[in-house]
């Protein structure tokens, strides 16, 4: 059974274990990508130069770095949002071993819905007026709503049909997009309650001068860590690591193998609701091609964030890193003036490479931890012939 | 099994006649496309919208515009004109012409369609003139094709105007302007591009600090240019030859007169801009008349077997302002029959 977490035997010297300790917080699963995202930022603040802006406080001009400032950070961090948060939640399906590629599609159907019943009752619509104490936390739950019935849709086609993930996921997605687009009859819905748009989702913070707009980072960060905490600490978490390591063996354990499944295709549902509320929120408006090839965009975010599509392997902030990457890279070409028409083969090139570059990283910590198990077999060998 | 040789010889025969007919009877059909003299008259008529992406309003408007043409000409002509609408979900020139093959199997009189990509479509195209439909293109044309006409914008002019409007716009002084594109492989979009980046050689003062493409959908177009605008402060003007990203209202919270903007379309979405302040001038595109002269078109074509007076059809591009957002607004509702 393949299992993200090592069985370390520490039979060393406090110190000696104090200094393990300590070297082992850096070399935690995710350090290649961190390298990675530092390389690439760093490449980015020497070569993007610089511009000046002017300062509001003093009324002159500043210089600052065309990366490295507030209001680019906070932007990158919002493109970031949409799709780490729905990698998060394809994430935990590629740990069992599945794959979702109707993301995209709920996305586009939570959006949809939630945009309907915004557009009712926004100031041009026939519910204008209506308090938003309700409307707005309405508005949240149909999205959410609509992206976990979605995902617990997938899910019980894949237990109860018995057919492979890729197959339901691949009908869903035609039927989601299929739902929304009659239900929207192709129009755009725009025209949302303020307190949904600019008093939630889009609230704006001044920072030294920079407009920024924290909540979809926020968002990002808590439902990364929630999910980190959920799979590295509930029971349930681990359960999902069992699954996608060995299925038969984990079945033959007594574990809800179906149960599981359900439950990671309904949390990424769940997850492609709360990209869609950010959406809305901050777009103000969504019609029935929003989300368009976003499946693959959240894929390659979980794949190049370290989840392993044979399952078994991936974390939340894997999936949070991985799309970070993507979305810097957008970002530089953007930055650094690129041409757009190489920025295909760039992300494509740059995906390969983090892949890479993580499957060294793994491979380096496994020898690692090979070496370090067989040490301890060695000492405790040693303690027992002593005695 | 032995066969005797004058069996053999007589089948052959027999092929060789058949074929050298069948090539005979085809050579003597009026080769279509031509059709100069006046159509022998049906008593119905379909014709088919084939426009690049459902989920796009202008198109919606374009639909409305040929039904409500197709109500109109058939009292006017004495026959049933009936409009079919083949349009793909999404941006897709591969299914533009599954879409026209199909009609064509269908038996319609005659297609219009807008080109997501004109290279992949002009076989089509052509295969179906070949079969006796007549094709003509709007919005987007295939020039390459036996399409008989184009009715749409003048893409290139249109680039010219936006670029002209937005200098205007911007006055005297030194200024960094940005375009957004759509899609890459779409002619009109290609078109556009170059009559901005010409337009923009007239203007010593003026610098364009690039072409930044996205996909054609609202929230998508709206990220790239808060990017580029973000990473780019010192731009001051857009040159919008397409507007996806001004139907979201991400870009209302920009500080009007600050950032120039001129922006093709005139969408509901894209009306509050106007009244904020925040895009100074649109030119809305003839949607509407897209279907109402498609349908007109091939009606003349078709049934009264009569040539268009241009091939190159162009529709009028007027400015909308402040003053005309009413106007639009009531427009609208009945175009998109609401």
């Amino acid at each position: 059974m393949k299992t993200d977490q090592p069985i370390l035997l520490n039979v060393e010297s406090p110190q000696r274990l104090s200094a393990m300790t300590a070297s082992r917080r850096l070399r935690f699963k995710e350090t290649g990508l961190l390298g990675v995202l530092l390389v690439l930022g760093l490449l980015l603040s020497l070569f993007c130069g610089s511009l000046e802006v002017p300062n509001r406080d003093t009324g002159g001009v500043t210089t600052v770095n065309k990366f490295l400032r507030a209001d680019n950070l906070d932007n990158l961090a919002k493109n970031t949002s949409f799709f780490a948060i729905m990698a998060v939640g394809a994430t935990f399906v590629i740990i069992t071993g599945g794959i979702d590629l109707s993301v995209g599609s709920m996305y586009c159907l939570a959006a949809v819905c939630g945009a309907m019943f915004l557009n009712y009752f926004g100031p041009r619509g026939p519910g204008a007026g209506a308090s938003p104490f309700w409307v707005v936390p309405g508005a949240i739950v149909i999205c959410l709503g609509t992206g976990t019935l979605c995902g617990l849709l997938n899910g019980l086609g894949v237990v109860f049909l018995r057919v492979h993930p890729f197959v339901i996921t691949l009908g869903t997605m035609a039927i989601y997009r299929g739902v929304a687009f009659v239900m929207t009859k192709a129009q755009a819905y725009t025209h949302f309650p303020e307190q949904f748009t600019d008093g939630l989702i889009r609230h704006q913070v001044n920072w030294h001068g920079a407009n920024l707009y924290p909540v979809p980072l926020a968002m990002m960060i808590g439902v990364t860590v929630l999910a980190g905490w959920y799979l590295k600490h509930a029971v349930t978490g681990r359960h999902i690591f069992a699954v996608g390591g060995n299925e038969q063996a984990s079945l033959f354990s007594g574990l809800p193998v179906n149960r599981i499944k359900v439950k990671v295709y309904a949390f990424s549902g769940l997850t492609a609701g709360i990209a869609a509320m950010i959406m809305l929120g901050y777009y103000g408006s969504a019609s029935s091609d929003a989300g368009k090839g976003y499946e693959l965009d959240v894929i390659a975010a979980a794949v190049v964030g370290g989840a392993s599509l044979v399952g078994g392997r991936g974390t939340a902030l894997g999936a949070l890193l991985g799309a970070l990457i993507i979305q810097m890279i957008n970002n530089g070409i953007v930055i650094l003036n690129i041409d757009q028409n190489y920025s295909q083969i760039i992300i494509g090139a740059v995906i390969v490479l983090a892949v890479l570059l993580d499957r060294i990283n793994s491979t380096l910590r496994e020898n690692r931890m090979a070496r370090t198990t067989l040490a301890a077999k060695e000492s405790r060998q040693e303690v027992a012939s002593k005695h | 099994m032995k066969t005797k040789p004058f069996f053999k010889i007589i089948a052959l025969t027999g092929l060789a006649v058949t074929f050298i007919t069948g090539c005979e009877q085809k050579k003597n059909e009026p080769a279509s496309g031509e059709a100069a003299g006046p159509t022998p008259k049906k008593s119905e008529y379909t014709f088919a919208l084939v426009a690049k992406s459902q989920s796009n309003p202008v198109f919606q408007a374009a639909r409305v515009g040929a039904e409500d043409a197709a109500v109109e000409l058939s009292k006017k002509l004495g026959v049933k004109i009936t409009v079919l609408w083949r349009t793909p979900n999404e941006d897709d020139a591969q299914k533009q012409v599954e879409n026209i093959e199909q009609l064509v199997l269908q038996g319609v009189d005659g297609i219009s369609v807008s080109c997501s990509e004109a290279e992949t479509l002009t076989p089509a195209i052509d295969k179906a003139v070949d079969q006796g439909v007549a094709v003509m293109c709007f919005d987007s044309d295939a020039p390459a094709s036996k399409r008989f006409c184009y009715h749409g914008t003048d893409d290139i002019e249109c680039g010219h105007i936006i670029m002209r409007e937005l200098a205007a716009v911007l006055g005297p002084g030194k200024h960094v302007v940005a375009i957004p594109g759509g899609n890459q492989n779409a002619r009109n979009i290609q078109n556009r591009i170059k009559g901005a980046v010409d337009e923009a050689t007239n203007y010593p003062n003026i610098s364009i600090r690039g072409v930044y493409y996205s996909k054609e959908v609202p929230q998508d177009a709206a990220a790239k240019i808060e990017e580029v605008q973000t990473a780019n402060p010192d731009i001051d003007g857009w040159a919008m030859i397409g507007s996806w990203s001004l139907f979201t209202d991400a870009l209302l919270k920009w500080e009007p007169g600050k950032v120039k903007i001129v922006a093709m379309d005139a969408l509901p979405a894209e009306l509050p801009y106007l009244t904020k302040g925040v895009v100074q001038k649109l030119y809305a595109q003839q949607t509407y008349r897209w279907g109402v002269r498609s349908v007109e078109l091939l009606a003349d074509k078709v049934i009264l077997g009569k040539k268009p007076a241009n091939v190159m059809d162009y529709s009028e591009l007027p400015p909308v302002t402040k003053d005309d957002v009413q106007q639009y607004e009531q427009n609208w509702k009945k175009w998109l029959r609401q």
